[in-house]
C-alpha cells in the first residue's frame, strides 16, 4: 500500500508568552522553537506500520521553506522512503491555499491512502486533510483512531461525541486525519535524523505546480490579531498545601460543585 | 636409607618418569593453548577500546589494586582469605615451577634452591602451604555454614571444587616433602608443612613411603596441569586476567566512553550501542572472563537493594556464558549455540535491567578487580534509543531537550526567570565576550525546577556575599546532556555538547561552578578542553575556611544532621571531604555518619531515568530506603549537595509521613540560613 502523509511544523507555545508583531495580525515567532505537530507525529507512524504490515511506500509531504525541512527528515527516520517540500514562495497559506497545494502535489502520486493529523498545533483549524480529500475527490474520514487495511478497503473507527465511536469501511483511495493516541509514535534519535538525510527528497516550487493564481488567494483574511484582555475574577491561592485544599473545597461547595 | 630418587627418575612400565613429566607438560599446555585461543577469539571480536595509556598510573593500580589487593578487605573476613590465599600463590608459584622442570629432568631452579636462598625459600613455601591449606577450608566452611546473598548465582559447587583442588596441591606437596624426609632426605630446617606430613608418615613401612612420595609428586603435577587447565573454564580464569584487568582499568571516573572509540563520524555507522557480543569492547568482553562471582557489585547496588530486576553479577554472568556458547571450548556445543541462540538484548539482558541502572557506580568502586557497568549500561541503551526501543516517555523529554534546551520544554527564554526572586542581588547575564571570574552553570533543574532554583538562589548568594565576580549565561545556556547521555541519546548529547562549548568558548572565564554534581560531572569529564569546573561544595569550601564567607548564627533546636554522598560528587570525583568540612564549619552542628557513607554512599534514585521511567519490579524507592539509613543513624536532618537527591529525599518523607523526625535540605541553602538568621 502506497501512502501519503502530509506534516507540518509548528512552533511550541507551551509557556511561552506570546506577543503580536508588528502587523497586528500575527504572532511573533522569531524566538519560537519548532517541533513536528504532534497530530503528524502519530500520522507518520500510522502510515509506517501499515507499511511494515502491507508493503509499499511512505511519501511525506510538507509545504514550507528550508527550516520545514526538518520534519521531512524526521519523518524518513521514522521509516518514510521519500519526502517532498512544496516551497510557498512569498503566498500567503490557509487552509484553502494549502490544501489546494498539496492536492495539486500529491495527484500526480501512486497512493492508495493518504494520512494527515487531525488539525495543526498553530492554528488549529482542522481543515486541510478534509479539504484536500475534497480537492482530490476522494472519501475520508476525520478523526480517526484506528485504521485496518482490507484489501481495497480499510476498517476505520472515529471519534464521534459524547464518547461514541463509529466504525465504517472505507474504500481506497481515500483520507484520513489522525487523532493523537492512534499508535505511540517512535523515538528517532537525532543521529537517525541525521543519518535520514541519505533519503530522497525533493523540492517543488509552487509556481512548478499548475495552479491558477485564483486558488492560491487565501479564503481567510485575518484582520486583527491580539491577546485575550486582562479579566478580574481570578483568585490565587497560596500558604500551607493543606490549608489551599480546604480552600478549594469551600470555593467549590460554593459555586455549587457537588462533591 | 640415603636420599630418595626423584619420582621423575624412576621408571614407569619401562619408560623413565620424565617422559611422563614431558608428556603432562606437553599435552596440558596444549589443552591450555587451545582453551585460551577460543577466549581469545572472542576478545579479538570485540571493539576498539584504547587501554594503553598512562602507563606508571596503570602500574600503580597494578601494585595496589592487583598484588596489594586494596579493594578486597572491603569485605574483611572474605578479604583477608583472599589476600593469603592470593600470597599463597605468589610464594608458591616458584615451588611449582620448580617441580614441574625436576619432572621434565631440567631441574632449572635447583642452582638457585641449593644457594643460601633455598632453605629460606622452604621455610617460607611450608609457612604458606599451611595458611594456604587452613585458609581454604577456612573457605570451605565460611561458604557452607553462611549463605551469604551476595553468592546467588554464583558457581558454588565449582568454589568448593577449586579450594579442594588448591587444597590438595598443598597437600601433596607437604607429602612429596614429607615422604623424602622419612625417606631419609637431609633435613632442611624449619619446615612446618613437611615436617607435619612426615609425622604423619612416621612409622610406615619403607614401601609405603616411597609409594606416598612418587604419587604425591605425581598426583601434584597432574593436578597442578588440571587445574589450569580448569582455570578458564569458569570463574577461576580471574587467577590469569585479574592483574591485566586491572592493570588496562579504566582511568576517568565518571566520564561516559564515546560510541565507538574507532569511528570519528557516527552517521557513517549502521548502528550504535551494544546489539550483539560483538558489540562490545574487547575490554568489556575482558571483564566477563574476570569476574569473580563474588557477587560485591550487585551487594552494593541500590537498584538490587529495593527489588529492581537488575544484579550486575548476573549482567556479566550472562553475557560471558552468552560469549562461551558463541565460541564453545568443546565444539560438540557449537550446534546448540548457534541454532537458537537468544538475542543478547531483551532476552538475555532484559530492557528492565538495562533502564534500572542509576549509573550511582556502586559496583565499580566495589569490584575487586574492576570490571566496568555504567559504559556497557549506557551503550546498550544507544542500541535501545537508536532503534526506538526506549521506554515511550523518554520521547517528550528527548524532544523538548533537543528543542528548547531543557527537559520540561519550557522556552529557552525563561531561563534565567528564577533570578527574580534575588531581587536585590546583582546577577550577570553574560553575552558575547563578556568577562568574570566564575561562571555560575545552573543548568536546566536549577533554572526551572522550583526546589533546584532554591539552592541556586542559595549558591548565588553565596556568591553575591564572597565577593566573587560571577555571571550566569541565562537563555544562551542549554541543558548539560549529563541525562541524555545517559539514557542513551548520544546524538544528542553531542549537540548539545556543542551548542554549549561554542557557548563557553564566546565568554570569558576562569572557573565554572555548578549546584548539580551532574552537570559538575559532565562539563568536567564528558565535554572535551579541560575546563577547570568545581562543584560548589569545593569552591565555596577554602572560601568559608579563609573566612570570605562566615557563617551566621549557631544553628539551634536538637537537630542532628547526616550528610549524603551524591553518587556524581563523591564516588566518581572523590569530594568527600569539602561538604563535610563545611558542614563543620558551622557552629552547633551535629553530624552523624550513617553506616553507608563517602564511597559506599547509596543512591538516592538518580538524577535521569528514575525522573521519566519507573521500573515497575521494586519494593521501595531508593529514596525512601536512603532515609530509614539516616534515620537508622539518628539523624533529624538529611544534608545533600546535589538538587536530585534534595527532591528524592523531600518525596520519600512525604510520602512516608515522616515529616514530624526527618527533613532533607540543602547544604548550601543551610549555610545561607544561618547567614539570614543571622
Amino acid at each position: 500500500m502506497n501512502i501519503v502523509v502530509c506534516v507540518k511544523r509548528v512552533p511550541m507555545t507551551q509557556d511561552v508568552d506570546l506577543e503580536i508583531d508588528g502587523s497586528g495580525k500575527e504572532v511573533k515567532k522569531e524566538d519560537l522553537a519548532y517541533v513536528i505537530n504532534d497530530w503528524d507525529n502519530y500520522a507518520i507512524e500510522e502510515a509506517v506500520i501499515i507499511k511494515e504490515k502491507t508493503e509499499g511506500t511512505v511519501t511525506a509531504v510538507t509545504v514550507g521553506g528550508e527550516d520545514d525541512e526538518e520534519v521531512l527528515r524526521r519523518a524518513l527516520a521514522m521509516g518514510a522512503d521519500r519526502a517532498i517540500r512544496i516551497d510557498p514562495g512569498a503566498f500567503i497559506l490557509d487552509a484553502f491555499v494549502l490544501s489546494k497545494v498539496l492536492a495539486e502535489t500529491i495527484k500526480d502520486l501512486e497512493y492508495d491512502l493518504i494520512l494527515t493529523g487531525v488539525q495543526a498545533d498553530d492554528d488549529n483549524c482542522g481543515a486541510v486533510g478534509v479539504m484536500l480529500a475534497e480537492h482530490l475527490g476522494i472519501s475520508h474520514a476525520a478523526v480517526v483512531t484506528s485504521v485496518e487495511p482490507q484489501g481495497d478497503q480499510a476498517a476505520v473507527r472515529v471519534e464521534l461525541e459524547g464518547g461514541m465511536d463509529e466504525v465504517s469501511r472505507i474504500s481506497l483511495p481515500a483520507l484520513f486525519t489522525v487523532q493523537t493516541g492512534i499508535n505511540e509514535p517512535r523515538y528517532v534519535s537525532i543521529l537517525g535524523i541525521r543519518k535520514a538525510g541519505k533519503k530522497e527528497l525533493r523540492v517543488i516550487g509552487i509556481q512548478d505546480l499548475n495552479i491558477q493564481e485564483e486558488a492560491l488567494s487565501p479564503r481567510l483574511i485575518v484582520e486583527e490579531a491580539f491577546l485575550p484582555p486582562k479579566t478580574g475574577g481570578a483568585e490565587i491561592l497560596s500558604g500551607d498545601p493543606s490549608a489551599v485544599a480546604e480552600e478549594i473545597l469551600r470555593i467549590l461547595r460554593e459555586k455549587g460543585v457537588n462533591i | 636409607m640415603g636420599s630418595p630418587l626423584h619420582p621423575a627418575v624412576e621408571t614407569y612400565l619401562g619408560l623413565p618418569g620424565y617422559t611422563y613429566g614431558w608428556a603432562i607438560l606437553i599435552i596440558g599446555l596444549a589443552l591450555f593453548c587451545y582453551t585460551l585461543q577460543r577466549r581469545w577469539v572472542l576478545i579479538r571480536s570485540g571493539k576498539a577500546d584504547p587501554r594503553f595509556s598512562l602507563i606508571t598510573k596503570r602500574l600503580r593500580g597494578l601494585f595496589v589494586y592487583g598484588i596489594f589487593q586494596k579493594r578486597q578487605p572491603r569485605y574483611s573476613w572474605a578479604g583477608v582469605i583472599h589476600i593469603l590465599i592470593f600470597w599463597g600463590f605468589v610464594v608458591l608459584g616458584l615451588r611449582s615451577l620448580d617441580l614441574v622442570t625436576q619432572g621434565l629432568g631440567l631441574p632449572l631452579l635447583r642452582p638457585l634452591m641449593e644457594t643460601g636462598f633455598g632453605p629460606v625459600y622452604n621455610t617460607l613455601k611450608d609457612v604458606f602451604e599451611l595458611i594456604v591449606l587452613g585458609t581454604c577450608v577456612w573457605a570451605i566452611l565460611r561458604r557452607a555454614l553462611i549463605r551469604h546473598s551476595r553468592y546467588e548465582g554464583s558457581h558454588t559447587f565449582e568454589a568448593h571444587f577449586v579450594l579442594g583442588l588448591i587444597a590438595f596441591l598443598m597437600l601433596t606437596d607437604m607429602f612429596y616433602d614429607g615422604s623424602a624426609q622419612v625417606l631419609g632426605a637431609p633435613d632442611g630446617g624449619w619446615l612446618p608443612a613437611s615436617h607435619g606430613a612426615a609425622g604423619i608418615l612416621w612409622g610406615s613401612g619403607p614401601g609405603f613411603v616411597r609409594g606416598v612420595h612418587a604419587w604425591s609428586y605425581w598426583l601434584h603435577l597432574l593436578t597442578f596441569f588440571f587445574f589450569l587447565n580448569f582455570l578458564p573454564l569458569g570463574k577461576h580464569f580471574h587467577i590469569i586476567t585479574a592483574l591485566p584487568n586491572v592493570f588496562l582499568r579504566k582511568l576517568t571516573k565518571g566520564a561516559i566512553k564515546p560510541a565507538r572509540w574507532d569511528a570519528a563520524d557516527l552517521e557513517e555507522l549502521d548502528s550504535l550501542g551494544i546489539e550483539g557480543f560483538e558489540d562490545f569492547t574487547w575490554k568489556h568482553i575482558l571483564d566477563c572472563f574476570t569476574c569473580t562471582e563474588c557477587g560485591r557489585c550487585s551487594d552494593n547496588c541500590p537498584a538490587q537493594s529495593i527489588g529492581r530486576p537488575l544484579s550486575p553479577k548476573m549482567i556479566t554472568l550472562k553475557v560471558r556464558d552468552y560469549g562461551y556458547d558463541k565460541v564453545p571450548v568443546f565444539p560438540f556445543r557449537q550446534g546448540k549455540a548457534q541454532d537458537e541462540a537468544p538475542s543478547l538484548i531483551g532476552e538475555v539482558v532484559s530492557h528492565d535491567e538495562i533502564w534500572s541502572c542509576t549509573t550511582c557506580g556502586a559496583c565499580e568502586e566495589e569490584c575487586p578487580v574492576f570490571i566496568e557497568y555504567i559504559d556497557k549500561m549506557i551503550d546498550m541503551r544507544r542500541h535501545l534509543v537508536e532503534s526506538a526501543q526506549n521506554p515511550s516517555s523518554f520521547n517528550k523529554v528527548f524532544m523538548n531537550v533537543e528543542k528548547t534546551g531543557n527537559p520540561f520544554g519550557k522556552p529557552a527564554g525563561k531561563r534565567a526567570e528564577w533570578l527574580k526572586e534575588l531581587e536585590t542581588i546583582p546577577v550577570k547575564l553574560l553575552k558575547q565576550g563578556d568577562e568574570v571570574d566564575v561562571l555560575y552553570f545552573v543548568d536546566s533543574y536549577g533554572s526551572f525546577d522550583p526546589a533546584a532554583q532554591r539552592i541556586a538562589s542559595a549558591v548565588v548568594k553565596g556568591l553575591y556575599k564572597a565577593g566573587i565576580d560571577f555571571g550566569i549565561l541565562g537563555p544562551r545556556e542549554k541543558d548539560s546532556g549529563h541525562q541524555v547521555r545517559r539514557m542513551g541519546e548520544e546524538g544528542l548529547f553531542q549537540l548539545l555538547m556543542e551548542e554549549n562549548m561554542e557557548t563557553l568558548e564566546s565568554v570569558g572565564f576562569n572557573t565554572i561552578i555548578t549546584t548539580d554534581p551532574h552537570a559538575f560531572n559532565t562539563l568536567k569529564k564528558d565535554y572535551p578542553g579541560s575546563l577547570n569546573v568545581l562543584h560548589y561544595t569545593q569552591f565555596f569550601q577554602p572560601l568559608i575556611e579563609q573566612g570570605l564567607l562566615k557563617p551566621g548564627k549557631a544553628l539551634k533546636g536538637n537537630d542532628i544532621c547526616t550528610y549524603h554522598d551524591p553518587c556524581y560528587l563523591g564516588r566518581h570525583n572523590g569530594v568527600y571531604n569539602a561538604p563535610r568540612r563545611i558542614l563543620h564549619s558551622i557552629p552547633g552542628l551535629r553530624l552523624v555518619e550513617m553506616a553507608r557513607a563517602r564511597d559506599r554512599s547509596f543512591c538516592c534514585g538518580g538524577g535521569d531515568i528514575v525522573l521519566w521511567h519507573e521500573i515497575e519490579q521494586e519494593e521501595m524507592r531508593m529514596a525512601e530506603m536512603r532515609v530509614q539509613m539516616a534515620r537508622a543513624a539518628g539523624a533529624t536532618v538529611m544534608v545533600t549537595a546535589c538538587p536530585f537527591c534534595f527532591i528524592h529525599f523531600e518525596d520519600a518523607i512525604k510520602t512516608g509521613g515522616l515529616e514530624e523526625h526527618i527533613r532533607v535540605v540543602d547544604l548550601m541553602e543551610l549555610f545561607i540560613s544561618t547567614e539570614e538568621e543571622a
